[in-house]
């Protein structure tokens, strides 16, 4: 059966902002609106104008997804955790005098950017409105924490002369976040 | 209709604004799926129903409330084919089962200790 023009564009609106299954449920409940309103006695405009009206903004409904959107919650989780890991390597890189190990120039060069890149599409995913560029940016930024984390701990095990409290204590907190960030990747790429 | 009621002016102003409902729309929704399980706008429909067309709630914006509340465990979503159109089902599970106990355990409460509060009227004057 053909949609209400008013229908189609909302459930266009919805389809080019959200994923194909958020979209189509709230598409269905808006059809059943519309038929319940046609059911009721309206015309097929004014039905179409009530189910439009009753469901709201169609950007509101996706702005409203977006932020509580799983991307959304997983960047804010690690932004909160993220000093924690970064002063447990921070104390056992000093302690383990990190600066006079045997590794190329370039490695903590590409960690920093690694790190810093991360950070930002994180934090752009805890601020950001659109559905899409919060899971995108969510995406991004767990799989830069993911990489740094592996890196930074193959990196200590490899350099390290002795791998002390310290190190051990900040490849754990690593090794946590990394198995949580695994973890979540299901649920944000959703 | 029910929601016709909306066009009221009188009505309006009896309208609960989402802003009221801030804190209470998780309860009010697993209240919902307590009769059975429910799609979105069933969910909807039932709140209506329950309080008399005064929710003023665009039904939109309970969908992403309720993927909250399935993402918390509290209700399971399952996808259903009704007349050839895909439709998603909620039912509650038994955490959203205790959480519902607890939520209206807290609000019978709450509205005891303020009703009892502003529901008493000052002694008429004798003088």
């Amino acid at each position: 059966m053909a949609q209400h023009r008013l229908i189609q564009n909302y459930t266009d609106v919805l389809l080019s902002q959200l994923p194909h299954q958020l979209a189509e449920e709230v598409a269905d409940g808006l059809a059943e609106a519309y038929a319940n309103y046609v059911f009721h006695g309206l015309s097929s405009d004014d039905a179409a104008r009530a189910a439009v009206t009753e469901f709201g903004d169609a950007q509101d409904v996706v702005n409203v997804f977006a932020l509580g959107s799983p991307a959304r919650r997983v960047a804010r989780r690690l932004i909160l955790t993220g000093p924690v890991v970064g002063l447990c390597w921070a104390m056992a890189l000093i302690a383990g005098h990190a600066w006079a190990w045997p590794v190329p120039t370039v490695a903590p060069v590409l960690l920093g950017a690694t790190l810093i890149a991360s950070v930002v599409v994180l934090v752009l995913a805890a601020r950001g409105r659109g559905y899409r560029a919060v899971r995108r940016a969510g995406t991004a930024g767990c799989v830069g924490l993911a990489v740094l984390d592996m890196a930074v701990i193959g990196l200590a095990l490899v350099a390290a002369p002795n791998f002390g409290g310290l190190l051990t204590l900040a490849a754990l907190t690593s090794a946590t976040r990394l198995t949580c960030v695994v973890g979540a990747m299901r649920t944000v790429v959703a | 209709m029910e929601n016709c009621l909306a066009g009221s002016p009188n009505v309006a102003l009896l309208l609960m604004k989402a802003e009221l409902l801030k804190g209470h729309l998780d309860a009010l929704l697993l209240a919902a799926l307590e009769e059975g399980p429910r799609h979105g706008y069933a969910v909807m429909e039932a709140l209506r129903e329950s309080t008399a067309g005064r929710l003023d709630l665009p039904t939109g914006t309970i969908y992403p409330a309720l993927h909250r509340l399935e993402a918390a465990g509290l209700i399971r979503g399952t996808w259903l084919v009704v007349a050839g159109r895909r439709r998603r089902c909620y039912a509650l599970t038994s955490a959203g089962e205790q959480a519902l106990r607890g939520r209206r355990a807290d609000w019978l409460e709450f509205a005891a200790v303020i009703g009892a509060a502003l529901g008493r009227t000052p002694w008429p004057s004798t003088a």
